[in-house]
């Protein structure tokens, strides 16, 4: 052995997060994160990208994580730096995405004395993440950064804060560096593998079920479990849907897939679960937007709950069986216990169950109503643009969206048949996310086709990450679905407030999006008409290198449908502004 | 609702017992009463040790005692909230006992 090298902490951390495999940090620097931006500079390993508020840090970092399933690292400075990274943080902790973000912190030494910049970042992300250090001891920094990762990315994943004081990384004290090989954590151990007698009894169901239903969630991408997913279903035959978080851990393009379900899921895929009698839930949480009334939730239905997370099991729906494990490893041995079964288990039999599906699709499918003039006397609806969009990228692009009516759209027309491809913010629902999320996959996917998915208001809450991509040559596309209203709030005021549109709307105050694209140095394109829509996104689409803006004006009037009926069951549902079910 | 007792070992570590003590905040779960002290008698715990196959050194662990009022349902979900808790090594209420993610069906604390 040699003599060990001898480091500052912040120079420790540059080498602990190039030893961890860090590539790229999304950050912003300031007075108490100043000692780690010189080792920044003094390194060549990993890029820092600059960004123009600390939130978009935090969703590129997550948007880099959702699309490549490595964590997203972070780094800000103290005070307004960490609380601005907040939103971005909490966004990844309810859609359980790993990430690191490490703050900057006063010296120790003024902690606690309303120093300049200032705040308890520990205190203020507390429920906000999965776990978080505060380094005391700068010889600790290494060992700190490897349980960090290890904490973020193992079990169910989640946000990590590490805050340091700005002593801690002084050029002047060194330390002799080693990054530990393993993070040994005495009181943290994740499920990894089933119980086996879990295993026999969720098989012993699935062989016996007349109506199952496979409800595959963000929990499954997690895991990495399409391949498994998808084996599972040549047995068994059964209907699919997923979740918003987990659309394309199942190809959307499947004959069995049922499409999303939930608040504003397919009419067959509510219709599927409310009336299942074996429902298989795979990394899904039975979240309030799934389940409407829970008391009237799928009242003939057994629950399998395959999960790694035993808070999440019998939380809203009782399971009556729970197996908790990587949900990857759990159907690994689901699969191989049934393919010794296979002799007991006939296809057949659910014949009945998919013709009742069948029904139901053909009765409300999701293009009903849709597209009955194409005509410029009618304005372009939404729904259109995704679907142009769909079919112009070949449904092969990230899809990054914001949050409101353009999300749901996205999630409903844009039909995703790899996991890892539709990147939003399902739980936490933040507006602001598209744009830095599609910046965070595009430097992980710098040759495929990006686009974000927004609306006029979502895109004004990081509108300033535009620079950032001009800084580093990012050509997103950017699809503006513009109905001049806070779309999601004017529907919900329309259906439940007696169309009083309270603060919803702009007041003609909106900004030229055109020519704002055109002053952060990139193309803008304006679309109002149907028979332009088509062609300008095919141009703006042939601009391979260039980010495009496409502001497109839509429908102002039109609504999601369809739409779950508050505290009623799956089956009760809006499927226009006329007809309920 | 009833009283009821719960009891934790932890990680005698700078907040840890904030995030116990957060997480009945946030949902709204009133504490009756909360005691903690530094284990330093070992002996009951030996089956924590051989479990997690580690050695508990002085002013390690904390033993955690908390009452709270609370139905059934929501019982379960503490448990399973504050097992999930870095720094919470065990977590038992009168009848079960969470050991970093193994339920066993009796009160070990």
């Amino acid at each position: 052995m040699g003599t060990k090298l001898k480091l500052s902490g912040a120079d420790m951390l540059m080498h602990a997060l190039h030893d961890e495999g860090v590539e790229l940090i999304f950050g912003y620097p300031g007075g108490a994160a100043l000692h780690i931006y010189d080792a920044i500079f003094r390194q060549d390993k990993i890029e820092h990208i600059l960004v123009r508020h600390e939130q978009g840090a935090t969703h590129a970092a997550d948007g880099y994580a959702r699309s490549t399933g490595k964590p997203g690292v972070v780094l800000v400075t103290s005070g307004p730096g960490a609380t601005n990274a907040i939103t971005g943080i909490a966004t990844a902790f309810m859609d359980s995405i790993p990430m690191v973000v490490i703050s900057g912190q006063v010296a120790s030494h003024l902690i606690g004395t309303d120093a300049f910049q200032e705040t308890d970042m520990i205190g203020i992300s507390r429920p906000v993440v999965k776990h978080s250090y505060c380094v005391f001891d700068a010889n600790e920094i290494p060992k700190i950064v490897k349980e960090a990762f290890h904490v973020a990315t193992s079990g169910r994943p989640g946000p990590v804060v590490i805050d340091i004081p700005k002593d801690m990384t002084a050029p002047d004290n060194l330390f002799e560096y080693e990054y530990p090989k393993k993070a040994n954590i005495r009181s943290y151990n994740p499920p990894v593998e089933p119980d086996e007698n879990q295993i026999e009894r969720a098989v012993t169901e699935l062989l016996n079920a007349k109506r199952p239903v496979i409800y595959a969630g963000g929990g499954a991408i997690a895991s990495n479990a399409e391949e498994e997913l998808f084996r599972l279903n040549e047995i068994l035959d059964a209907p699919v849907t997923n979740t918003l978080m987990g659309l394309g851990i199942y190809p959307a393009t499947h004959h069995r897939f049922l499409g999303m379900l939930g608040m504003h899921g397919t009419y067959q895929a509510n219709m599927a679960m409310h009336n299942a009698d074996l429902i298989i839930a795979i990394g899904a949480r039975f979240d309030d937007r799934i389940t409407n009334n829970p008391s009237k939730f799928s009242p003939g239905a057994k629950v399998i709950h395959f999960d790694v997370d035993h808070s999440s099991v019998s939380k809203i729906i009782e399971a009556n069986i729970a197996v908790f494990g990587q949900v990857k490893n759990s159907l690994s041995a689901i699969i191989k216990l049934l393919e010794t079964k296979l002799d007991q288990y006939n296809k057949d039999t659910l014949q009945p169950w998919h013709d009742q599906i069948k029904n139901w699709k053909s009765s409300h499918g999701l293009n009903y109503e849709l597209y009955k003039d194409e005509s410029d006397e009618n304005p372009i609806l939404p729904q259109a643009v995704v679907q142009h969009v769909y079919n112009i990228t070949e449904g092969k692009a990230y899809v990054t969206s914001d949050v409101g009516q353009h999300q749901m759209f996205a999630a409903q027309y844009y039909h995703f048949d790899e996991p890892r491809k539709w990147i939003n913010s399902g739980s936490m629902g933040t507006m602001g996310f598209g744009l830095p999320a599609a910046m965070g996959v595009k430097f992980a996917f710098p040759n495929e086709e990006v686009l974000c998915i927004t609306g006029e208001g979502s895109i004004q809450m990081c509108i300033q990450e535009l620079s950032t991509c001009l800084q580093y040559n990012l050509p997103i596309k950017i699809i503006n679905i513009n109905n001049e209203a806070l779309g999601m709030v004017k529907q919900w005021q329309d259906m439940n407030y007696g169309g009083r549109h309270s603060q919803s709307t702009y007041q003609n105050s909106l900004p030229d999006f055109v020519k704002l694209a055109e002053s952060y140095g990139h193309v803008g394109i304006k679309v109002e008409k149907n028979s332009e829509l088509k062609s300008a996104l095919e141009k703006a689409f042939s601009m391979k290198d260039r980010l495009v803006f496409v502001d497109v004006y839509v429908d102002p009037a039109e609504h999601v449908y369809p739409m779950l009926i508050a505290n009623h069951s799956l089956e009760d549902m809006w499927l226009s502004k006329d007809k309920k079910t | 609702m009833i009283k009821r007792k719960l009891t934790l070992i932890m990680e005698n570590k700078p907040g840890a017992l904030v995030r116990v003590v957060g997480l009945f905040h946030q949902r709204g779960y009133n504490i009756e009463s909360l005691h903690v002290d530094p284990v330093d008698d070992f002996t009951p715990y030996k089956f924590i040790e051989e479990q997690l196959e580690t050695k508990f050194k002085e002013n390690e662990i904390s033993r955690l005692t908390i009452q709270t009022l609370v139905s059934d349902s929501l019982m379960r979900q503490i448990l399973r909230q504050l097992n999930k808790l870095i720094d919470v090594i065990a977590v038992s209420n009168e009848e079960t006992t969470y050991l970093k993610g193994v339920l066993l069906d009796e009160n070990l604390l």
